[in-house]
């Protein structure tokens, strides 16, 4: 038996450790069914692509991953952690999980640097002096460095979305969840965050993105799930999905977005 | 008949299917001017003329009881008779004539108008003749009645000769009252505002009943029951002054609560939830992020309870105050109960207007500031 501990363990050092586990999550807002028992593993440096019809629960889904939205039913691990459990520290599990929201959610009463020095220095604690560098390298890493004293307001929404990122970044997190960022963005100032979103997977940071962007899914995803009015209508490699998609389903739905 | 062979369309043949423009809109608009400018003028400049000039008292006023030994008594009788003045009497007439002729012909002639400008000065001349004929009619009225009765209580402002520090102090009073009523307020409805957004049935049942017990009953009954609750309940003897503000601070943070609370209900749900995502606990989210967007929110509806304290704090008389904790209206009432001449009254009202029409124009302009959507840019930023 311990033997069998081992050697599982091992396995799991070889093939990347789970990050993040979710196992048989339900969610009911009210009458609505919104997710069915879905199942998710994410390994340490996969970009994990959800893509689905509007209304199919992608957002619900990743909105579990860091208990924004409790599940009704299922577990939640995070690392050796079970989230879901009523005496886990969300707050303390939530430092180590960056999220970016679709509406930005840039704290508009504060300049882009004040942003993200605001949760380093109440949460991590930071001195101010290392919090300031930490923000500003970080805002110099997703290319508005030069926006760090201007206020959201004044801010593109291409410019905002890259703050936002670096706000989460800033934290030093494990994974980063991505809820539709692009999808509030005018078509031509989507490709400055898609391309902070590719150079990211590249650094080999952990990813979960739910995304209208076929192309990112296709190219930087190496999974990606398939949501279909709650459940996990198809998953696999990227690439096989969108060149031989298995059901009807999906294949309706490359139909309709591509 | 194929869609190539649509009729041409030629200018300047087309007719013109509009019908005839009606005549001098402009000359409707100086009718209506013409109307209020008329009535006021001829009342205002009767008054000053007689009050300027050296005059006695007429026998039509001592028939209407001002007597000589009335203190201004000829001061009232001048306003008397300058009511009755033919130069009043043909303004008012010769202003509701032209008034009316505004009217009739505004109405008349402004669907008619082939400009939006037009339209405009048709409208706005036939609503300003309106006005002239309502402010000449109610003159006329008002004149008919016992002017001279209510100059003699009301519009008699010898007798405050001597008031003017004691107005000034009770303007003073009354500012301290409803500033720190305000401030105490503000703190208490933050806190209880805050409360009563508790998911947990525990935390906000106190709040509400506070709330829906301040909100429920008279301020009146608050400031009378107070004073009694702290003297002969808890044996506290307080200046009335500091009861007052005390009272005053516990109601208006029951509205300052609701006002809170409306206030960070507004704030989008994103912000509580992109402060959550960082590891912020619920009450880092709150004073950091949420709260200070809420405050800017709530700014133009509190300084409107503001306004609305400042008036409130009259209630204070039935605590029964020494002098010099008298605020304006119990000044006035002072004044008048020594020399049984309502003009205090007068005066007191036009005391809180210099307090509070400033301040309702600031209200104004923070409202407008925050409408622009300016506040997140330049509210922190300057």
């Amino acid at each position: 038996m311990a033997d069998l501990e081992t050697t599982n363990t091992a396995i799991r050092e070889t093939t990347g450790r789970p990050l993040v586990r979710l196992e048989g999550i339900h969610k009911w807002f009210g009458n609505l069914h919104v997710l069915s028992g879905i199942d998710l593993t994410i390994q340490q440096r996969d970009v994990v692509v959800v893509i689905g019809p509007s209304g199919s629960g992608k957002s619900t889904l990743l909105r579990c991953v860091n208990m924004l939205e409790a599940p009704t039913l299922g577990k939640v691990w995070f690392e050796d952690e079970e989230i879901t459990d009523i005496r886990a520290d969300l707050n303390e599990v939530r430092t180590h999980m960056g999220i970016v929201f679709q509406a930005y959610n840039l704290f508009p009463h504060m300049t882009a640097v004040r942003n993200i020095t605001l949760a380093l220095e109440k949460v991590l604690k930071l001195p101010s002096d290392e919090a300031h560098d930490r923000a500003m390298d970080q805002l110099a890493r997703v290319g508005v460095g030069n926006k760090a004293s201007s206020y959201p307001g004044q801010l593109s929404g291409g410019q905002q979305q890259r703050v936002a990122i670096a706000r989460a970044l800033a934290m030093e997190p494990k994974v980063m969840l991505f809820d539709e960022v692009t999808s509030a963005l005018d078509p031509e100032l989507v490709g400055e965050v898609l391309e902070v979103m590719i150079r990211l997977a590249g650094d080999g940071m952990t990813m979960m993105v739910v995304t209208h962007e076929m192309g990112f899914a296709r190219e930087v995803g190496t999974r990606m799930l398939f949501l279909d009015e709650g459940r996990v209508g198809e998953q696999g490699e990227p690439k096989d999905m969108f060149f031989r998609p298995q059901s009807d389903r999906l294949r309706q739905f490359l139909a309709k977005v591509l | 008949m194929s869609l190539t062979e649509a009729p041409t369309f030629d200018p300047a043949v087309a007719p013109d299917v509009r019908g005839p423009t009606a005549p001098f809109p402009a000359t409707i608009f100086a009718l209506g001017i013409a109307s209020l400018v008329v009535v006021t003028l001829g009342v205002v400049v009767s008054q000053v003329n007689y009050a300027v000039s050296d005059r006695v008292l007429t026998p039509s006023c001592i028939e209407q009881q001002i007597s000589p030994e009335d203190n201004g008594a000829i001061g009232v009788c001048n306003i008397v008779e300058a009511l009755d003045d033919p130069l009043t009497t043909g303004s008012l007439y010769l202003g509701a004539a032209v008034g009316g002729l505004a009217l009739i012909l505004g109405l008349a002639s402004y669907r008619r108008m082939d400009t939006e400008r037009r339209r405009d000065h048709a409208i706005t001349g036939a609503v300003l003749g309106a006005q002239g004929i309502i402010l000449a009619i109610a003159i006329l009225w008002f004149r008919s009645a016992s002017p001279g009765l209510f100059a003699k209580h009301f519009l008699n402002f010898a007798d405050l000769e001597g008031y003017g520090s004691a107005f000034v102090r009770g303007a003073r009073n009354t500012l301290i009252m409803a500033f720190a009523g305000e401030l105490g307020g503000i703190v208490i409805g933050l806190i209880l505002g805050v409360l009563t957004l508790s998911s947990r049935r525990s935390v906000r049942a106190p709040a509400r009943i506070y709330i829906n017990f301040f909100r429920g009953t008279p301020l009146i009954w608050q400031l009378a029951a107070g004073y009694f609750v702290l003297l002969l309940g808890f044996n506290i003897r307080w200046p009335g002054l500091i009861v007052a503000i005390m009272i005053f601070a516990l109601n208006t943070g029951a509205y300052a609560a609701e006002v809170f609370r409306a206030g960070i209900q507004s704030i989008e749900r994103g912000q509580i939830e992109a402060a959550r995502s960082l590891g912020m606990g619920y009450v880092q989210a709150m004073r950091y992020a949420i709260v200070p967007q809420a405050v800017r929110r709530v700014i133009p509806p509190l300084m409107n309870e503001f306004v609305i304290l400042i008036k409130d704090t009259a209630l204070v008389a039935v605590l029964g105050l020494t002098a010099s904790e008298y605020d304006i209206f119990s000044t006035a009432r002072e004044g008048q109960s020594a020399t049984f001449n309502a003009t205090f009254f007068t005066a007191a009202a036009i005391a809180y207007l210099i307090v509070t029409l400033p301040l309702i124009r600031l209200v104004n302009a923070a409202e407008k500031r925050l409408r622009s959507g300016l506040v997140g840019v330049v509210g922190a930023g300057g």
